[in-house]
């Protein structure tokens, strides 16, 4: 069994004397003795040694697959490797919420930067300091803007985690989600026509199925409607694409994961959230500010915190406290390695991938679903013979794309694939087909 | 013209119809360093005794009741930037304007008897 | 300390990158974005940032840190090791679940582990933090009557002295908040509950030990009479370090609880998180538990999702915070039940022998043995010298200290709130004593030395006031 205490029974019985009680029982006196616990039926501790194996074992019954065609809202990157050297510091790893604005500069400042940085992608004013992922940064960026008009419209080709993570937010604060079909893969704001009262158009693009998003004039209806534009967008797109700034949006959130995080399995992830600047006191969470110490000096703190939960309680404008804070810096140190040329090659890269394998697919009989323009995801359809395209690679050790229904899969290339992987996918599938 | 004060701390000077709305010294002195108001928008209806605007300080956030009944005619913009406006002369600064629906509620009080009320 | 934007030079650059083996795809002209403006640094560069900015925060590794409500005990290096395991790190949340036994495995066996710790019936790990768990369990509740078509129940009783978390979830789930008062000495004030209680009470909150440190002497009889009116019992569990293998929740009759992983079972902070913040309840609310749940097929033989008609839905995106849950899930492997109830046990030792060495200077708010932490009032020392318990705070910084939880619980006077966990060794509990009872001194002989504490810190106090009254939020 391993502890990790550093007191010894002698020790202790100092302490307890020093106290003036015979044992630690004595402190457990208030506990109803029938509301006592049993000894716990846990298995006994194992020493350090079987605990590394026992994890190995369990970590060694999951798959790794070598070759990911897997994306569908958690993405395979490279990650260099100075960013989880420099993440794995134990100061940034095992501090508290910096509070304590003196003690904890390094921690403010990596916060501070993280914002500046999240605000030049996005271009957009003020960003947060980060919500738990992009599915509940979109839903509580969608309260923000419901207070009066209480209906949101969005589309059924968002990310499907996030819709539910919306329906469950929404619901409880009365405020309606109207969910339009789309017909060609797209959002089609004419639906925005038909619904009166809406606080907030929630749009993503890339969207679900890869396809961008005509942003521009999107926003343009959304703002004659009197709406906000709420738009999630993939952080790596924003290497090559039009940022939710340039076409006016209100409020920008995202699944920042593909900053150098691992899929670790669906999380921890970061949502991110950048707004205007007159939204700024309705935003929820952290947010760090530049001020100056008594000497004058630079110095940063959280500040805005009238608006949060630990001041305002009840009338907080939303319950967040914890937040994604170390990977908030991991996304930071991965723009910082990468730069703006290096992050223009990822997304390029990315595109190109995807471009190649969907012409590829095309040729081996595998059809593209939309004509639109897409990024590094795109739906093909196989009459049929999806499963069996997927089960196929699978025999192969790849990890193909998601099964959407019988007939049609979500693709996704990133960066870490190559010509030769995305070949030998290709004939697999034209094997099967 | 002479501020009336209620119990939670706001003061109202009544001209006619034209009621403006402020916070008490006290009030402002407990607040410490007022850091925003939130200024309500004009047309906006207020009930007396009810919550209708708040100011925040860096550590807490007061709410600011209606001392009449009435509709929002003007508000204070200066208080925007310069918050610290209310710290520097709370009694002498003006949040928003009032016109007042009704009549002035019997319950407010005289400066002299608010004091005594904050003792 | 200058910015990384500030030592940014056009044309650095950190890392490069293989060009794609294939022809590079060019997008229409009206979809391409200016290139953001990221910082441009060199390698060596980046590196002493950071490290420069990691020499200024301070962690459990760097010292003592007995933030009350915080439970920031020691992160061991195992779990880390265990979390970063390829087998864990490079798992994608959709791949098949037979491809995925690992990972489920790991959630299944920490969610059984959580419940025998905690005495309930069901359990999810979907929830990111604690916040997100009282959120989750409180959608439960407004599941559970919705469902009964109770529609009358709009109400959350939440005692004055709970987490500020507590009223805002609840509003967050479209309750009402009741807010009742609580005394020092003796926790919830059951004259008061009575007087709130009703059909139209959905539950209450109570986190036991409450924040005061004490275990609610009451709470038989508190869940008793809730449950009479038809209520239900949510714990909030960010206290739970206290009692591990002593009280279970489930044992006091709550109906639904969070836990911290993050607190009690060791999983770092993180500077603000990801934190974890799963949610246990009875049989009568599993059916609405978060999609998808993790069960055994016995036939098959395996681990499978299940997803639910009744659930609330998702909460977030996939199955949560999964590395925190390797983290506690080795934690737990590694200490066992006996190893959790000592921990519990030398927590509240901790607690105790710290609190014996400063009462003289610092009185509690009742002479009675404390849990895992205990709240002190500076309310007298401030009188007599003028010194609040900020000051005392931030002078604990220059001796290497992370000050306590300051003013909090709301209804303690100048409170400071210590919570030293199972980590400091009696040699640390001494020293923050010995420092603790000489600032009680010089606070008497020289107030303005501590008045105008931090003297060795990075920065001295920051204006907090300038910050709030013109943002400056980027660079």
């Amino acid at each position: 069994m391993s502890d990790y205490l550093s007191i010894t029974e002698k020790e202790k019985q100092e302490m307890l004397a020093r106290i003036g009680v015979q044992s630690t029982e004595e402190f457990y006196q208030d506990i109803p003795v029938r509301m006592r616990a049993k000894k716990l039926n846990l298995p006994e501790g194992k020493s350090t040694q079987e605990t590394c194996e026992f994890m190995e074992g369990l970590s060694k019954l999951n798959k790794v697959y070598d070759t990911v065609f897997l994306g569908a809202g958690c993405y395979k990157h490279y990650i260099p490797p100075v960013v989880k050297a420099i993440t794995g510091r134990e100061e940034f790893l095992t501090a508290y919420t910096p509070y304590q604005a003196e003690m904890s500069q390094g921690i403010l400042q990596s916060i501070f930067e993280y914002q500046t940085m999240i605000c030049n992608l996005t271009k957009m004013d003020v960003s947060n300091a980060s919500h738990y992922s992009g599915a509940t940064a979109a839903a509580e960026a969608c309260l923000m803007c419901t207070e009066k008009a209480k209906k949101v419209l969005t589309f059924d080709n968002i990310n499907p985690d996030t819709l539910e993570v919306l329906k469950t937010y929404l619901a409880p604060r009365g405020v309606k989600l109207i969910i339009s079909k789309t017909k060609d893969g797209r959002a089609n704001i004419n639906a925005l026509k038909k619904v009166e009262g809406v606080g907030c158009v929630f749009v993503q693009t890339p969207n679900f199925y890869g396809l961008i998003e005509n942003a521009k004039t999107i926003s343009k209806v959304v703002h004659e409607y009197g709406a906000k534009l709420v738009v999630s967008v993939n952080p790596i797109s924003l290497g090559i694409l039009e940022a939710p700034g340039d076409y006016d949006a209100d409020i920008a959130v995202g699944e920042a994961q593909p900053l150098g995080m691992d899929m670790n399995f669906g999380g921890p992830f970061l949502g991110f959230m950048a707004a205007k600047k007159d939204l700024v006191r309705k935003m929820p969470g952290r947010i760090v500010g530049e001020t100056v110490d008594h000497d004058g000096n630079r110095a940063y703190v959280l500040t805005l915190q009238a608006r949060e939960q630990h001041i305002r309680r009840e009338k907080a404008s939303s319950n967040i406290c914890s937040n994604q804070a170390h990977c908030a810096l991991t996304a930071s140190v991965y723009l910082a390695t990468v730069g703006a040329d290096g992050l223009r090659e990822v997304a390029q890269s990315c595109a190109s991938y995807a471009h190649y394998m969907a012409t590829a697919l095309e040729f081996v009989g595998a059809k593209p679903k939309y004509s639109s323009e897409f990024f590094h995801e795109f739906v093909t359809v196989t009459p049929g013979k999806a499963k069996r395209v997927l089960q196929a690679l699978d025999n192969a050790g790849i990890l193909g794309g998601w099964l959407l229904n019988d007939d049609e899969i979500l693709w996704c290339c990133t960066e870490v694939l190559t010509k030769e992987e995305i070949d030998k996918a290709v004939s697999l599938v034209g094997g099967v087909l | 013209m002479a501020k009336l004060f209620t119990n939670t701390h706001e003061w109202a000077e009544v001209d006619g119809k034209s009621v403006k709305v402020g916070i008490s010294n006290y009030a402002a002195g407990e607040l410490g360093d007022i850091v925003f108001v939130s200024l309500p928008s004009v047309g906006d209806k207020v009930s007396y005794g009810e919550s209708f605007m708040e100011v925040e300080s860096v550590k807490s956030v007061a709410e600011i009741n209606a001392p009449v009944n009435g509709k929002i005619v003007a508000v204070n913009e200066d208080l925007d930037a310069a918050p610290e406006l209310i710290n520097q002369d709370a009694e002498g600064t003006w949040i928003v304007e009032v016109e007042l629906d009704g009549d002035v509620p019997a319950d407010l009080m005289s400066k002299e008897d608010y004091e005594k009320t904050i003792k | 300390m200058k910015t990384l934007y500030e030592i940014s030079k056009s044309g650095l650059r950190a890392c490069t990158l293989r060009t794609a083996d294939v022809p590079a795809y060019s997008f229409k002209r009206g979809l391409i974005g200016e290139k953001p403006n990221l910082p441009e640094v060199s390698e060596p560069m980046l590196v002493r940032h950071y490290t420069a900015l990691s020499k200024r925060a301070f962690g459990v590794d760097d010292g003592p840190y007995p933030l009350g409500s915080c439970t920031m005990k020691y992160n061991p290096k195992i779990d880390e090791y265990a979390a970063n395991l390829p087998g864990f790190t490079n798992v994608h949340p959709l791949q098949r679940s037979d491809k995925a036994q690992g990972s489920l495995a790991v959630i299944s066996t920490l969610s059984a582990y959580l419940l025998e710790i905690s005495g309930m019936d069901a359990i999810t790990l979907q929830p990111c933090a604690g916040a997100h768990g009282e959120y989750t369990g409180l959608q439960l509740i407004r599941q559970y009557f919705l469902m009964r078509g109770d529609k009358k129940r709009t109400k959350i009783i939440v005692p004055d002295s709970a987490h500020g978390t507590n009223p805002a979830s609840a509003v967050m789930c479209g309750f009402e908040v009741v807010s009742i008062p609580s005394d020092a000495k003796n926790g919830v004030n059951m004259e008061e509950l009575k007087k709130v209680l009703g059909n139209d009470v959905a539950g209450m909150m109570l986190t036991n030990p409450n924040t005061l440190g004490f275990f609610e002497k009451n709470i038989r009889q508190i869940q008793k009479q809730v449950h009479a009116v038809g209520g239900l019992m949510y714990y909030d569990g960010a206290n739970l370090n206290a009692i591990m293998g002593q009280a279970r929740p489930g044992d006091m009759g709550f109906d639904v609880m969070h836990f911290n992983l993050h607190k009690t079972f060791a999983t770092p902070h993180g500077g603000g998180g990801p934190g974890s913040g799963p949610v246990a309840c009875k049989a009568l609310l599993q059916d609405f538990l978060p999609n998808p749940r993790i069960v055994w097929n016995d036939r098959l033989g395996d681990y499978r999702f299940k997803y639910s008609d009744k659930s609330i839905g998702k909460v977030t995106s996939f199955y949560g915070n999964f590395s925190v849950m390797v983290k506690a899930l080795a934690y737990i492997v590694s200490l066992g039940g006996a190893g959790l109830k000592k921990a519990s046990e030398i927590a509240v030792l901790n607690a105790n022998y710290l609190k014996a060495l400063i009462s003289e200077n610092y009185p509690t708010p009742a002479n009675r043995h404390c849990m895992h932490e205990f709240v002190v009032s500076l309310e007298k020392l401030k009188e007599e010298t003028g010194v609040s318990a900020m000051d005392i705070a931030k002078s604990l910084i220059d001796n290497g200290i992370h000050p306590p939880t300051m003013y909090f619980p709301l209804i303690v006077h100048e409170a400071l709130m210590f919570e030293p966990t199972e980590t400091e060794e009696k040699e640390s509990l001494e020293r923050i004593a010995e420092v603790m009872n000489e600032l009680y001194k010089v606070a008497h002989e020289n107030p303005d030395q501590v008045k105008s504490a931090p003297h060795s810190a990075v920065i001295s106090r920051p204006d907090e006031v300038t910050a709030a009254r013109k943002p400056i939020l980027r660079g």
